[in-house]
């Protein structure tokens, strides 16, 4: 058995927004569509203050709130916990958006680009009428991760089947890889650290993982 | 390279067909040097001939420190070919009129015409006098970056390096972006125009506001990572909890412009309240110039006979030179002993006996007074605070342990103090850059496994080359090449527009040193309100402008824009329209960061974090042809060259090394024809085969195609070398700390040439010329200043304005790519200007509101975001924005500190910078839905 | 800013459904708790097919709203393809089988058919809740409570459809009177209820706000003033439609907010059970052993 998890160390992350650029030239995401992005999180009252940041996206959940919620199945999951959508099928009702407790969802209705003037090149060739309309999110670089296995090559490991933001992290803060191989890299970062996981009282068993030192 | 022909399963649905395309996709590997932390590596992913997807390159794995990634800045590099905004084509103005609400009238021109255009101007001025009447450079260039430009316009160095003399000193930063106080003391004392820790090693560092996280890089965010991960403590002491404060073990929210005060605080609990035993005292003793003796008139007692310093032995109980065998020189204690002592310009003073004490001494007297609970009421933090912090620094320093490194025994020093931009620049600089080296030197911790390392050198070397530079003093320490105050030497007549030879010795006359540190003083001069006895210069005939936007960047830059307005000539290399260009007489698109050519080096030590095993070359090369008319900046140096006749001179230029290594030495010979122009690919070919040779000590001679596939050649750079203390010991030299002679003496002497100039208006920089800087209430000194010069009430500006380093566009010139904006929307304060939420609520602003920041001299206005994270005294405005021409940019209402940042003499200090703060006061202006 | 530690934030309203989300709650809740009322009212007999059809025309109204608000309108049917899990799915096929009840009653007359599609409409009416309680990102939505709360409101929709169209025609029965008043105290238990639960949880901010204004609708519009209209109406019959007027406009105010105001997004945390070791390996319990 294979369950792909993402690991994000607060305590290495610094909010750089490199996972989030990368994320968007990997998946050509239009404007204002992140399915990875860090949060900059401020708690407490001055003077005592403490800042952290935080990143998120789609969790990966074991029990998905928003397949459960999907009246076209768009929403899948494979076997390997990747939680999935088929833009072909996804009718667009956005019950899943509200359905998920991560805010991790978008759908974009009209081609959306980032100057008014129209789409530059890239976002000429990258443009894909297939996710207008429908509901997107994170697919933990399944196409990456898939391209990668055929070529015998390791998930959170090699770059060439490794998720984008995973592999962009200048802080080394995102780690990909399957919770089930007891010797991967994810397995020994929880086993060796003090972890949590967001919103668990909901039941949804997610696959993100935040490690964190409390200060 | 790999090609859409086979069909992957679709990563949603594993059973159905992935859309088949017959595109063919391929990787280009560059390098980033958008800001000077790098340059990193990148590869490009490229699709029928567009480039798409910015990647870390991961072949760098194993030599790059941070594994071949790179930060945000890069994947906006796509988006910045395509962006529709782009100037494409060669333009120039047709209105002579220049202002900020003129029209300039652009036209599009061909390029011939905009190179005949410049080099008539050239020309002209080659036909009469590279200086004009006044002594001052004909031609100026002014690029930004801290220079990191000069890795992105390909030969253009070399073009200015054959022109002649070029004033670079009308710089584009107004208070200072740099470490400015840091690179030319750390210069001085460890070679270390940049200073970090050794933070693989250290274990516990004290932050005055230094903001790694955000503007140290890859390599720095890295390593600092990593030294979270396994348990370093880091104590952040700022106003504001920065993206780096984030992630410290503790946040100390210290009042603006006292960290001085802590940092004597500190000194004083080490010096005075901790048993000389627990200090590093061999260290002192042998290492630092703490046993010196100092004579009464200041300077250091020395031997009659060998001039030498000297110090007590305490073995013999007699004055010995300090570089006598066998010695055990003394920390403390007065003596009396007869010598001679040195002072300005050779003046001596003959001493039979006279009561003298050490170095030392007059470094503990001199925080006498400084007790933690002087400093809890200035820096608003409790005595105990600083007390605690000084003791923990001390404890975890591990004083008397040693590191086995590269089979040598070091000393291991596992604590650092670090220092922010906001601290490091302008009044009080002196005194933190000081105290913080003093901290270090106490516990022996500077420049060892573990402590306060250096990683480059600008002034006293060549960058690449740290330990290159090592040069022995007769006093027994770093030799420095001061810019000379005698008599004989001096540089009474400025040679450029700032006059940095004449007014700052310590900031050298290298390449680089015109380039460093505020040039207020340049364009104060320009505007007719400063240095008057010097007279107003005239603006350079020809001015070069590129890659940077000083009319944004600088302070007061509505006066910028009409001092630029004045300027004859101005040619703008330009990827957009923009503030500064607004006032160009002709605009040229050159080919940006993934369209054009250049090999520049990589590794071995630089700043901030980079600590390399190994050393060599990369290329940046075009990913994708240049858009429309835009040129390779080699091809527009060559042409330049061509037109003005010095293409010889250039290409003599290139085969001396201007454009990074030399085409011709004794190993190798790649030297360029000098009669005739060379393609930009024949160019770097040649410099491409040299790079080989250089790394492979002549054995390879690969050249473009070579670098084109592989992106970086390396050879073994030895990690003794991250070290200056094996050198030193070596050497048997000394840190010059803590007792400043040389400062004293050329202040001295600087004071005795200016004013027999009858210069009097750099007086007040010349009280900084101490062998131990005072310290100085900054508050009082700005409140003090302002009410001198714009007869306010200082009281009416109870409000300290911050600025605080955005990763995602500092340095990029990317504040028109839609992509860096939505990113860095998602860190605070990239959406308006940062408020004590209580403070806010006191006066009736709330979240998203509109509030109005004024200072003596300007007025700006954004939204407020109301926050947790910064003092109720302070306010912060991150990154500089303020824009009203660029495309895009111009549309961000977002508020910029600079313009209400005044340019006063009376706040630029000793080494010519000044600070990005100001005070100000706020008022809410409109409501959030307004 | 948070207040505490683990407390939400980055809590802000939903952007994906609007208005006519909520339409579809309005309408599909009048709709089917009115066919189900004027079913119950007539039987044995099969009720008037005018009611039926203006019921169906409800429900079918807001079926429509949802449909112009999805991405994909053509891909409509396949909504129709997770009966398995999706109360979305569900609410679609028992959509579709009272209209073809009320359809089947319509050509052959058999009136158990109608009685059937009474009984089918009340399903719809509980899907509708469920569809609720089942999108877990949005803490309003999500309490278990919004269950019997939608099904009161809608049920008292519909009794006060009916009481306006017994109204449009004579005058309306104590019954149904007697049924409105009772419904309409239900629907305010059932927010009460509603109400104590969301109290009782980390609800952001701007829901609290959101909800205090619909609780005073609930309480004054939508309770006691059909109450003192039904009491009233014993001497004054004419006034029994304010009665019906203003249970029906509280309830449609409520869903509307519900929908449109209140429905901010769960927010992000930082989880406040911190634990180390593999998560496959831990042994049960253990998450409470290290929890701070």
């Amino acid at each position: 058995m294979t369950r792909y998890v993402m690991v994000a160390d607060l305590n290495r992350c610094v909010g750089c927004q490199t996972c989030t650029a990368s994320c968007k030239h990997t998946n050509a995401t239009p404007p204002g569509v992140q399915w990875r992005k860090v949060l900059d999180v401020e708690m407490g009252e001055y003077p005592n203050v403490e800042r952290l940041f935080m990143p998120v996206g789609c969790q990966h959940c074991s029990d998905p709130p928003c397949m459960e919620v999907c009246p076209s199945t768009a929403t899948g999951q494979r076997k390997d916990g990747i939680v999935t959508i088929d833009y072909d099928i996804c009718i667009g009702c956005s019950y899943c958006a509200v359905a998920c407790p991560y805010q991790a969802r978008y759908k974009v209705e009209e081609p959306r680009f980032a100057y008014s003037s129209g789409p530059t090149e890239t976002e000429a060739i990258r443009f894909d009428e297939g996710r207008i309309g429908v509901a997107q999110k994170c697919t933990f670089c399944a196409d990456r991760v898939d391209a990668g296995l055929a070529k015998g090559l390791t998930p959170g490991v090699d770059p060439d089947a490794t998720p984008a933001c995973a592999n962009a992290c200048i802080a080394n803060a995102l780690t990909f890889g399957d919770l089930e191989d007891p010797d991967s890299n994810v397995s020994k970062l929880l086993t060796d650290n003090t972890w949590f996981r967001m919103h668990e009282d909901l039941g949804t068993d997610p696959g993100f993982y935040y490690l964190w030192e409390e200060k | 390279m790999t090609s859409g022909e086979t069909k992957p399963s679709h990563p949603c649905d594993p059973g159905k067909e992935w859309k088949t395309n017959m595109s063919t996709t391929h990787k280009v590997s560059t390098y980033c040097y958008q800001c000077v932390n790098g340059p990193d590596m990148l590869t490009v992913e490229v699709t029928d001939g567009v480039a798409t997807t910015v990647a870390p390159n991961f072949e760098a794995k194993g030599y790059h420190p941070a594994d071949g990634k790179v930060c945000v800045k890069p994947y906006g590099l796509v988006q910045k070919i395509y962006n529709p905004n782009r100037l494409l084509k060669p333009m120039k103005r047709t209105n002579p009129k220049k202002g900020r609400h003129e029209d300039p009238g652009w036209v599009e021109i061909t390029w011939d015409e905009a190179l005949d255009t410049i080099a008539a101007k050239l020309n002209a001025i080659r036909a009469t006098s590279l200086v004009d009447e006044q002594g001052y450079p004909r031609v100026a260039f002014t690029t930004g970056g801290a220079a990191t430009p000069y890795f992105y316009m390909g030969t253009f160095a070399s073009f200015l390096a054959a022109w002649g003399p070029v004033d670079q000193s009308l710089g584009a930063g107004g208070t200072v972006k740099c470490y400015h106080t840091e690179h030319v003391y750390g210069e001085l004392w460890h070679r270390a125009f940049t200073v970090c820790p050794d933070t693989p090693r250290c274990e516990y560092i004290v932050s005055f506001g230094n903001n790694i996280d955000a503007s140290g890089g890859v390599t720095s965010v890295r390593r600092h990572a990593d030294a979270r991960a396994r348990g370093i403590r880091r104590i952040q002491i700022e106003p504001h909890l920065s993206v780096t404060g984030a992630s410290a073990s503790e946040w100390i929210p210290i009042r603006p412009k006292t960290d001085p005060a802590f940092l004597y605080a500190m000194l004083h609990v080490l010096l005075h309240e901790r048993p000389l035993a627990e200090l590093d005292v061999p260290f002192l003793k042998n290492r630092t110039g703490s046993p010196y003796l100092v004579g009464p008139n200041g300077f250091f007692l020395r031997d009659p006979e060998s001039r030498k310093p000297l110090v007590w032995d305490a073995t013999s109980g007699r004055a010995l030179p300090f570089d006598t065998p066998g010695l055990d020189p003394a920390l403390v204690g007065s003596f009396s002993v007869g010598g001679i002592e040195v002072g300005a310009d050779n003046k001596s003073w003959t001493h039979e006996a006279v009561e003298v004490t050490t170095a030392f001494e007059f470094a503990r007297k001199l925080v006498a007074m400084h007790t933690p609970e002087w400093a809890a009421p200035i820096c608003d933090v409790p005595a105990e605070t600083i007390r605690r912090v000084a003791t923990e620094f001390l404890q975890h320093a591990r004083i008397g342990e040693t590191i086995e490194f590269e089979g040598r025994t070091l000393p291991f020093r596992p604590v650092a103090v670090m220092l922010g931009k906001g601290v490091n620049n302008g009044w009080g600089a002196y005194e933190c850059v000081w105290a913080r080296t003093m901290l270090m030197v106490l516990v022996g911790g500077l420049e060892v496994p573990g402590g306060l390392l250096g990683s480059t050198v600008h002034i006293s070397g060549m960058d690449f080359d740290r330990m290159g530079s090592v040069a022995p003093h007769p006093d027994g320490f770093l030799d420095y090449p001061f810019n000379p105050t005698d008599k004989e030497h001096w540089a009474a007549q400025p040679q450029v527009r700032h006059g940095h030879t004449t007014l700052i010795p310590i900031i050298g006359g290298g390449l680089t040193s015109q380039l460093m540190g505020s040039t207020v003083l340049s364009w104060m001069r320009l505007q007719g309100r400063a240095a008057d006895s010097w007279g107003k210069p005239k603006p350079p005939d020809v001015w070069f402008v590129y890659r940077c936007n000083p009319n944004i960047s600088f302070s007061e830059t509505d006066r910028m824009g009409e001092t630029m307005a004045t300027f004859p000539f101005t040619v703008a290399f330009s990827y957009t329209q923009d503030e500064t260009n607004h006032f160009a007489d002709l605009v040229l698109p050159e080919a940006i960061d993934l369209e054009s050519t250049q090999l520049i080096r990589i590794g071995g030590t630089h700043y901030f974090e980079q600590f390399w095993d190994t050393q060599g070359w990369v290329l940046r090369q075009p990913v994708v042809p240049p858009r429309g008319e835009a040129k390779d900046f080699t091809w527009i140096a060559t042409e330049l060259a061509q037109r003005t006749g010095l293409l010889e001179a250039y290409n003599a230029m290139i085969n001396f090394g201007a454009a990074g290594l030399p085409l011709k030495t004794e190993a190798y010979d790649f030297s360029l024809d000098v009669t005739r122009a060379h393609s930009v690919d024949e160019t770097w070919n040649a410099i491409c085969r040299a790079a080989s040779a250089d790394v492979t000590e002549g054995a390879a001679s690969d050249g473009l195609a070579y670098f084109k596939e592989k992106g970086f050649r390396v050879k073994p750079f030895p990690k003794m070398n991250w070290f200056l203390y094996p050198r030193m010991e070596d050497l048997g030299l000394r840190f010059e700390l803590p007792y400043q002679e040389r400062i004293l003496r050329i202040g001295q002497e600087l004071s005795a040439r200016l004013h027999e100039q009858g210069v009097t208006w750099w007086d007040r920089q010349l009280h900084e010329y101490e062998p131990l800087p005072t310290w100085k209430d900054l508050n009082r000194l700005w409140a003090d200043a302002y009410e001198r010069a714009y007869g306010i009430k200082a009281s009416d500006y109870p409000f300290w304005l911050l600025t605080a380093r955005s990763m995602q566009y500092a340095w990029g010139g990317n504040v028109s790519l839609q992509m860096i904006r939505e990113v860095a929307a998602n860190v605070a304060g990239h959406d308006g200007i940062m408020i004590n939420a209580r403070v806010a609520d006191e006066l009736g602003i709330e979240q998203g509101d509109r509030i109005e920041v004024r200072s003596p001299i300007g007025v700006t206005s954004g939204r407020a975001l109301l926050r947790q994270g910064v003092r109720p005294d302070t306010i912060v405005m991150v990154g500089q924005f303020g824009h009203w021409k660029t495309p895009y940019a111009k549309d961000l209402d977002m508020p910029s500190l600079n313009n209400l940042v005044p340019m006063n003499m009376d706040l630029v200090d000793g080494t010519g910078s000044a600070v990005d703060a100001v005070l100000v006061n706020i008022r809410k202006v409109g409501r959030k839905s307004a | 800013m948070t207040r505490t530690k683990f407390s939400r934030f980055g809590t802000s309203h939903q952007t994906s459904w609007d208005w006519r989300a909520a339409g579809n709650f309005i309408c599909g809740g009048a709709g089917s708790s009115l066919l189900a009322g004027s079913v119950a009212a007539a039987f044995p007999e099969a009720p008037d097919w005018r009611v039926l059809l203006a019921a169906l025309l409800l429900i079918g109204a807001g079926l429509v709203f949802v449909w112009t608000e999805i991405g994909r309108t053509w891909r409509a049917f396949n909504v129709l393809f997770h009966p398995q899990t999706s109360w979305m799915t569900r609410e679609a096929y028992v959509a579709a089988l009272t209209g073809a009840l009320v359809a089947g009653w319509a050509f052959t007359g058999i009136a158990p058919l109608a009685h059937a599609a009474g009984l089918a409409a009340l399903l719809f009416l509980y899907c509708q809740a469920r569809i609720l309680k089942a999108a877990r990102g949005i803490p309003a939505w999500r309490e278990p409570a919004i269950v019997p709360l939608i099904v009161a409101t809608g049920l008292v929709e519909g009794v006060s459809l009916l009481v306006l169209i017994a109204t449009a025609q004579e005058v309306p029965s104590s019954a149904l009177l007697a049924a409105l008043t009772a419904l309409a105290v239900l629907r305010f238990a059932s927010w009460l209820r509603y109400r104590a639960r969301m109290d009782a949880s980390d609800m952001p901010p701007v829901t609290r706000r959101v909800l205090d204004s619909v609780s005073r609708g609930m309480l004054w519009v939508g309770t006691v003033a059909p109450l003192a209209a039904a009491g009233l109406t014993l001497a004054v019959p004419a006034i029994a439609p304010l009665a019906a007027v203003a249970a029906l406009v509280a309830g449609a105010h409520f869903k509307l907010q519900l929908i449109t105001r209140a429905a901010q997004v769960q927010g992000y945390a930082l989880g406040n059970k911190l634990r180390r070791g593999h998560p496959l390996t831990m042994k049960p319990g253990a998450a409470e052993a290290t929890a701070r």
